[in-house]
């Protein structure tokens, strides 16, 4: 029956295919010449009498010492790493368990929009790092820094979220209110499933921004450790290697929070038939 | 006009779109009937106001006067007894064929078993037998709209509205659906309102065509088809019939 054929798309083509060969050298040899030229530079340093900068071996031994018990914080790193998270996933949940159906709300109400865009356009520009010194003054150490990563995430699912609301196609409010689709209905089976995507998307950028303004403000001040913590307490008292130490652990744990991020982005819009 | 079991009914139905600080006059003085089972194509050319008398009857848009019935009740506004199918198919992207076929027994409350057998039986009729679990972006333009098809048919409507159906697709496949259309028509039995600006497609698929005239648009004409099917395009009196009506089209392009 069928002479029009359905289409598949072809993007297999693979990552070592011989027009990516130098590609593929070039991206290899990058990170063994990024951590000879530090250690050149930090052994050049050290000559001089600068010791702020310590050799990637240094930071390695800084790690495994710290991976047990570290003098700066009198905990181990994992223990860091749990503190700075637990407040990040209070943080991150709060934010996106109020953004989510706030941005449906005002997406779906010119009204509401009408009343809430001045607000929101006010405290939208302001740095969440900026909010810091005052919200460890009024909320103390631990709700401070987690209030901190709320503000970072909420406005960027906060967006998204309603800019998916509008982008819903009015054609499949159309379909499903010739379908017999109420107001709810077209809400619950059409608005809500076209935003899931941008909810994703919106879930990606804070992941990024929140991790940025937990270690921002364990930098101030928190209470039982975290990664931030570890990076001053070592500035402190002069044990830069722990300081570098927790540097290293705070981008590894941005790329694994980012990298999950988005192969949940990228698994969403692939179920929902947006890519 | 005097027809026994008329389904759907237009009373001098008129439409106006408020622009800048006047009025838009889309549909002016339109009457029609259409008996149980008819094909009826509406043809006229581009921006007459096709399009806009298919929502008013979907209940999509508001009509400015006059009144529709679908047997003996008037329209206010959308309702399963009328299934459209649109040019672009507005398939929901994130369900499969069957969900999608399934979706307006979904807004009724129909228990899943119920709705399988429901959405398998269209599946079938419009032949999209083994692709039941894909997605429509796995799928060819003609396929969707079968798709499209079997979602507007599986409430089962009194009546089935096409607006510019096979408009988005290729020259063959357009062809291929127009005798599938036929085919679902006489398994189904339904009543058909198909809007076309294509002479040759209404000649071939058409009970009756109406004729409309340029904005503001109102009927111009109504041909009774009596071809046997399947048509033969190549056949004298679908060739005669064919240029006819595109002479009528024609004459009112010019402005005569
Ligand atoms: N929502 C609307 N607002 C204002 N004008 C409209 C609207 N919808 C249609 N029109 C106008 O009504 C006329 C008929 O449009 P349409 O029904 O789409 O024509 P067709 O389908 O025959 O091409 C056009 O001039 C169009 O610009
Ligand atoms: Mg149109």
């Amino acid at each position: 029956m069928m002479d029009d054929l359905p289409r598949y798309s072809n993007k297999m083509r693979g990552v070592f295919s011989r027009d990516n060969l130098p590609k593929v050298v070039l991206a290899v040899s990058s990170l063994p010449i990024f951590i000879a030229a530090w250690w050149l530079l930090a052994l050049y340093l050290q000559g001089q009498g600068y010791f702020y900068l310590p050799t990637p071996l240094e930071v390695w031994d800084a790690l495994v010492l710290a991976w047990t018990w570290d003098p700066v914080t009198h905990q181990s790193l994992l223990s860091n790493i749990g503190a700075s998270l637990g407040r990040f996933v209070v943080g991150f949940a709060l934010a996106v368990g109020l953004a989510v159906p706030i941005g449906l709300i005002i997406g779906y109400s010119s009204l509401v929009e009408a009343f809430s865009k001045p607000i929101l356009e006010i405290l939208r520009p302001v740095p969440p790092i900026a909010w810091v010194p005052f919200l460890l003054l009024s909320l103390g150490l631990y709700w401070g820094p987690v209030i901190t990563i709320f503000i970072g995430v909420f406005f960027p699912v906060l967006s998204n979220m309603i800019f998916g609301v509008k982008s819903v196609d009015p054609l499949l409010i159309d379909v499903a209110r010739t379908q017999g689709a109420s107001n709810k209905q077209v809400f619950t089976k059409v608005v809500l499933p076209s935003s899931i995507p941008y909810i994703m998307t919106g879930l990606k950028i804070g992941v990024g921004i929140g991790w940025m303004c937990i270690v921002a403000a364990e930098l101030f001040a928190a209470q039982g450790g975290g990664i931030g913590v570890l990076i001053t307490a070592g500035q402190s008292i002069g044990r830069y290697d722990i300081m570098f130490a927790g540097m290293v652990v705070v981008g590894l744990l941005g790329i694994v929070t980012l990298a999950l991020s988005e192969f949940l982005e990228r698994r969403v819009k692939i179920w929902t038939g947006m890519m | 006009m005097d027809r026994n079991d008329v389904i759907l009914s237009i009373k001098g139905l008129g439409k106006s779109f408020p622009k800048d600080n006047g009025q838009i006059v889309a549909i002016e003085n339109f009457d029609l009937e259409v008996e149980n089972g008819e094909f009826v194509c509406i043809l006229g050319p581009s921006g007459c106001g096709k399009t806009t008398l298919l929502r008013i009857v979907a209940g999509l848009e508001q009509l400015t006067s006059g009144s529709i019935k679908i047997g003996q009740k008037e329209i206010t506004g959308p309702g399963s007894d009328r299934g459209m199918v649109f040019q672009e198919f507005g398939l929901f992207p994130w369900r499969n064929v069957k969900k999608n076929i399934e979706f307006g027994l979904e807004i009724k409350g129909v228990p899943a078993e119920k709705r399988a057998e429901t959405s398998q039986r269209y599946v079938d009729l419009v032949g999209l037998k083994d692709f039941e679990m894909s997605h429509p972006k796995q799928l060819s333009g003609g396929m969707k709209q079968r798709v499209g098809i079997a979602r507007a048919l599986a409430n089962d409507p009194a009546v089935l509205l096409m607006d510019e159906p096979f408009g988005a697709l290729d020259a063959q496949t357009r062809n291929q659906m127009q005798m599938e259309l036929l085919r679902i028509w006489k398994e189904t039995k339904k009543t058909v309102l198909f809007v076309t600006h294509s002479v040759d497609e209404a000649v071939f698929l058409a009970d009756r065509i109406v004729v409309m005239t340029a904005r503001p648009g109102s009927i111009k004409d109504l041909w009774d088809i009596d071809l046997p099917r399947t048509r033969d395009r190549a056949s004298s009196k679908f060739i005669a019939l064919r240029r006819d009506i595109l002479d009528e089209l024609e004459v009112q392009k010019t402005g005569t």
